[in-house]
């Protein structure tokens, strides 16, 4: 059987439904073996016969409905893992008619025997641990009211109950990591896709846009502003091209440095060390978003086009963010009055995050100094 | 300082943009002495025509801005390189300036920023934008637990931080009282530093190898 590399992500549990086939013709070759050795101690040898047909043919219907369908289509398996319980169950209460009371009383093998913990598999397959353990419960429970004595059905009900136990794991824990895979492998698609475009956009349109924002800036006029328009445009797309959405990693941590260069625009420098500034992603994520309050302020009060520089720093206790423009700065008191009426002012909705951080803000500011936010936060 | 006693050198994958650049330059009096296309034949270029500053793009089609900055210096160490790139490229921009690159412009940055920048670099200046002060800032903080890494004084900290923060050379030597030429020293110093570093790191690494003549 090959298989193509996909297929152990796409449907990583085929080769135990593979398994399950392999052991279902196995041992209903055994069982057949083992009635027709002892045929004559049978109540009604033909019963017993019409039982191994039955089990022959159920065989051979699950050898087709286990096998499953086309990649992608839907999966009937476990209609056929129901039916499954109820033939096995079936086959094992024919016991009852079968055997004679001497083999019930030397606790004989039931019809099926070793044949019926199929049954548990498939669920156990289809249903993770759950199915697994409920099927084992069906067949257990079944013996039991067969058997003579509990006591010899005791650990054929431990191995029944062993089976749907573990096979349900590696069926629920084989699904689980086949999908990580498979997200794994989409989002390595997706990041090597936008190299590959930012390579080709790289050597043509970020080229003519420069080149047009240059000609035009020299030009004047109409053909400056069109030249301006080009400008944020290659700036736009160079930054979606250099920078993805940061990702978190396993701890739950992201880079706050890729975080932060993602605010660049044509007014908006940001600084940032070359190498990953990694915190928690929930502190990442406040930081920027106070960032983004200092910055929508800043286009607020000093004005659109107003440039702004942010720093990163990771200093010997934390890090340390730095907002700053040129602004005319914030007159003394503004920010309590703001605070004090009650408005979702910046100093609110600024110094409030930082502080449930556990970081400080503060804020300098002065009439040839313009405004500077400094946000440190220890780590 | 005689615009066209400076000669130029512009290495960029990109036909368009390299002949705009180089036709800017030209514009401005500057004398543009060579063009090259990717990285070996940026080092054979520059061999023979000996150009005083090279505008060096990193991202080439063929090799990179690094090799190439590594080759021009090896052969002409008296090169002075600026660094012309894209954004967002931050680590290769911070390993071209150890390297030996003595300035970094953006090329979303303006012709009249350009030609200043390119004066400034061929008398010896750096050229510091906020983001390589925030780069170079953040390598001597990475580095600063390691034994034998590079040191700041404390001025030239508050002086790179300043830089990182926007102000201009004026600026933070008015909040410093300092002059501004204080100032693009405490830069330079910076910059040797930590390009000495790299160097006296290469070296190291190269006896560890067993690399020295043996």
């Amino acid at each position: 059987m090959t298989l193509l590399p996909a297929a152990d992500m796409e449907r990583p549990l085929e080769p135990l439904w593979r398994g399950l086939l392999v052991y279902r013709v196995l041992t209903l070759v055994s069982s057949v073996a083992v009635v027709l050795y002892t045929l004559d101690e049978f109540a009604s040898p033909v019963g017993a016969m019409v039982v191994l047909a039955v089990m022959t043919g159920w065989t051979a219907v699950t050898t087709y409905g286990y096998f499953g369908g086309l990649p992608g289509a839907r999966d009937g398996r476990g209609r056929f893992a129901i039916a499954d319980l109820a033939v096995t169950s079936g086959v094992m209460a024919a016991t009852l008619l079968v055997q004679s009371p001497a083999q019930i009383a030397a606790d004989d093998p039931v019809m099926g025997s070793i044949w019926t913990p199929g049954a548990v598999l498939a669920c156990a397959l289809f249903w993770g641990v759950r199915g697994g353990l409920a099927a084992a419960a069906v067949i257990s429970g079944m013996l039991l009211l067969i058997s003579a004595t509990f006591r010899t059905e005791l650990g054929d009900i431990e191995l029944i109950l062993l089976v749907g136990i573990v096979i349900g794991f590696a069926s629920t824990v084989l699904r689980r990591s086949a999908e990580r895979l498979r997200r794994a492998v989409a989002a390595e698609a997706a990041a090597r896709e936008r190299e590959r475009l930012a390579r080709a956009v790289h050597d043509g349109v970020l080229q003519v846009l420069g080149l047009l924002r240059r000609r035009g800036a020299e030009l004047g006029g109409d053909a400056g502003e069109l030249g301006a328009l080009a400008g944020e445009q290659e700036f736009a797309l160079r930054t979606l091209l250099t920078t993805g959405p940061a990702p978190v990693d396993g701890e739950g941590r992201r880079d706050l440095a890729a975080a932060l260069r993602v605010a660049a625009t044509s007014r908006v420098v940001v600084s940032t060390p070359a190498h990953p500034v990694e915190l928690p992603a929930h502190a990442v994520d406040e930081l920027v978003g106070v960032v983004g309050a200092a910055l929508a302020n800043v286009e607020r009060h000093v004005g659109p086009h107003a440039p702004v520089w942010v720093l990163l720093e990771c200093t010997d206790e934390g890090v340390e963010i730095s907002v700053r423009d040129e602004g005319p700065g914030i007159p003394e008191g503004r920010l309590d009055d703001a605070a004090d009426e009650g408005r979702l002012g910046v100093a609110r909705s600024m110094r409030g995050r930082v502080r449930d951080l556990g970081g400080e803000i503060v804020c300098e500011t002065g009439p040839e100094r313009g405004t500077e936010w400094i946000i440190r936060l220890s780590r | 300082m005689d615009h066209q006693a400076v000669t130029v050198m512009v290495v960029d994958d990109h036909p368009i943009w390299r002949e705009g650049v180089a036709r800017d330059l030209g514009d401005r009096g500057l004398t543009v002495v060579a063009t090259a296309p990717d990285a070996e034949a940026a080092v054979r270029i520059a061999t023979a025509t000996r150009p005083q500053v090279v505008l060096m793009d990193l991202n080439l089609g063929t090799g990179t801005g690094l090799e190439a900055i590594e080759g021009i210096l090896a052969v002409l160490p008296g090169t002075r390189i600026l660094v012309l790139s894209a954004s967002g490229e931050h680590a290769d921009v911070l390993d071209a300036v150890k390297a030996g690159a003595t300035g970094y412009l953006v090329k979303s940055a303006g012709a009249e920023e350009l030609l200043a920048a390119v004066l400034r670099t061929a008398e010896g200046y750096p050229v510091f934008t906020p983001g390589l002060a925030g780069l170079v800032l953040g390598e001597f903080r990475r580095t600063a637990g390691e034994p034998a890494a590079p040191v700041l004084t404390d001025r030239e900290t508050d002086v790179l931080r300043l830089v990182a923060k926007g102000l201009t050379a004026r600026q933070i030597g008015e909040r410093l009282v300092v002059s501004h030429r204080t100032v693009e020293s405490h830069v330079q110093n910076t910059l040797r530093k930590l390009q000495l570093n790299n160097r006296a790191q290469l070296v190291r690494y190269a006896i560890e190898k067993g690399l020295d003549g043996e």
